[in-house]
């Protein structure tokens, strides 16, 4: 299988490599406007210039990240909470029901407006838009997580002397922490979102900001550098969750 | 004086499945008893009424001079399935009794080691379920319930999921265990080898709604060795009486 991964891995690197020369070709002879694609060396020109040189990316990076960190704490801490409340007491989760059901059924970027008008057009309003997202996602692993605990371990537990506290914290919250992590991985990604889409809609900071306003000025190069550049951003995030998530699960 | 008294019990679930039906069950201190029959004769509902898993209804129970209740300290409980916690070590796993029972850590962590090596599984205190067999599983299992200073002891055909040579070895070991502990043991199980093997009875039930059929002693020398008693000749003889009871029950429930 080794193998197969070489040929793979070669394979990828032949169609990239052949897949920018393409779209080079396409930008320099001007087979397609480069107004609308772009142009690879130009788009890497852009990168180098705004991360080695002027340092200009770094800033609006800072101010996506922050965001998004905090309507991602915000948002799974509330969204934990939420969902340990509704198993311990599940009449509180069909009081919430009905309201948290229409929430979640909205589009949520639809709630951009509104938040723009609360919280004004700094990182209040991003941080609203991402912790929107994620709290629901996060809410809803960690009752699907805890409900499925297994029954045999808790009438062990209870057979072993132990207290109704010590079965919840001990056997049902530790055993939803696999399905938790799944939520939370998957609310990281949707609070870089809700981040990026409310700094798209209006705002003076962050990545999404810099994409309104390089697609403003027809500067395609440096649209084309933030998206490979988040995107990158994305998978690093992805990954360091991976990490931590591997590390507290090595039992599995 | 009996330490499991089960009088005149009976049990219908909700739906009026009659489970139990008037079963009277002595067990005295330090015997071991099997309980054999059909599948669905209502072995289980027997023992976790014992346990105080299942309310009772109707008849009385008395487990070491008190009414059945989940939970308390004098009555350990083993399954079929290990119902190890995948997140603990084996160490971790057979310490739980104590952790939910506040004993201190240095105690209950002697003990667990001390009963891991018992069931042969020195060296394997920091490993994962997931890295042990299913027989490797089951002996932790053991060693959690023994690790508990539980004078009665529940087990629900505890080697059911086992396969054949697995579950000799375990029968090998609990022998041990129970040997040197001397503790009361109530014993579910389907498979006849292991009922005569172990026990000092073997509690025949008839299928559902589960009566008592009949009750024999097993007077076989102690201590035993499982494979010494596959050459037994007493053994089979006592093999065939509790078989031909079981028979009677399996042939009344069309089972056979
Ligand atoms: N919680 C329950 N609700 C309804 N019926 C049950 C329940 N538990 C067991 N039964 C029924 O009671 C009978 C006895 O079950 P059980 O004690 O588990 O049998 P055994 O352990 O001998 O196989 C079976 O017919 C089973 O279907
Ligand atoms: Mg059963």
């Amino acid at each position: 299988m080794k193998r197969q991964g070489i040929i793979i891995g070669v394979l990828q690197v032949v169609t990239l490599v052949a897949f920018f020369m393409l779209w080079e070709w396409a930008a320099v002879a001007r087979a397609v406007d480069p107004i609308f694609i772009g142009q690879p060396t130009r788009i890497f020109d852009f990168l180098y210039e705004s991360i080695f040189v002027t340092g200009s990316l770094f800033k609006d990076t800072a101010w996506t990240l922050g965001e998004t960190a905090v309507a991602f704490v915000l948002g799974s801490a509330t969204g934990i909470a939420f969902g340990l409340l509704f198993v311990v007491w599940p009449p509180v989760e069909r009081f919430f029901n009905p309201l948290f059901a229409g929430l979640n059924a909205l589009p949520r970027i639809a709630l951009a407006p509104l938040f723009l008008l609360w919280f004004g057009l700094g990182a209040p309003s991003k941080i609203a838009l991402g912790f929107s997202l994620t709290f629901f996602i996060v809410l809803s692993s960690t009752v699907a997580g805890a409900r499925s605990v297994d029954p045999d371990w808790l009438i062990l537990s209870r057979m072993l002397g132990a207290s109704r506290a010590a079965m919840f914290w001990k056997v049902t919250l530790v055993s939803a922490v696999p399905t938790i992590f799944s939520g939370l991985r998957l609310g990281l990604i949707y609070a870089l979102l809700g981040v990026i889409g409310g700094e798209i809609i209006a705002g003076r900071h962050g990545l999404g900001q810099q994409l309104t306003y390089l697609a403003g000025t027809f500067n395609t190069n440096g649209v084309f550098a933030v998206l490979f550049f988040l995107s990158i951003l994305g998978v690093t995030l992805t990954w360091v969750m991976g990490g931590i998530e591997n590390y507290l699960l090595r039992w599995r | 004086m009996s330490t499991i008294t089960v009088r005149n019990v009976t049990h219908v679930f909700p739906g009026g499945v009659l489970a139990v039906s008037d079963a009277t069950i002595e067990i005295r201190a330090g015997e071991f008893v099997s309980i054999v029959g059909p599948s669905g004769c209502g072995k289980t509902t027997v023992l976790n009424l014992v346990a105080g898993l299942v309310d009772l209804q109707q008849g009385k129970i008395d487990v070491a001079g008190k009414p059945p209740r989940a939970g308390r300290g004098d009555v350990a409980y083993m399954l079929a399935r290990d119902c190890l916690f995948p997140w603990r070590t084996a160490l971790a796993n057979v310490m739980l009794g104590g952790e939910y029972r506040g004993v201190p850590k240095s105690d209950r962590e002697a003990r667990a080691r001390l009963f891991l090596n018992k069931v042969g599984l020195s060296g394997f205190e920091h490993s994962y379920p997931k890295a042990l067999s299913h027989g490797m599983r089951q002996r932790v299992a053991l060693a959690r319930t023994f690790s508990l200073h539980s004078p009665v002891l529940l087990m629900d055909e505890p080697f059911g999921a086992l396969d054949a040579q697995t579950k000799l070895q375990l029968e090998d070991v609990l022998l041990d265990l129970w040997t040197a502990e001397q503790r009361t043991v109530a014993f579910i199980t389907h498979d006849l080898n292991e009922a005569v093997t172990l026990s000092d009875r073997v509690i025949v039930m008839s299928a559902r709604p589960g009566r008592i059929l009949a009750d024999i002693p097993i007077d076989l020398p102690r201590p035993r060795s499982v494979r010494a008693l596959q050459k037994d000749a007493r053994y089979h003889e006592i093999y065939a009486e509790v078989w031909s009871w079981l028979e009677q029950s399996l042939l009344q429930a069309h089972m056979i």
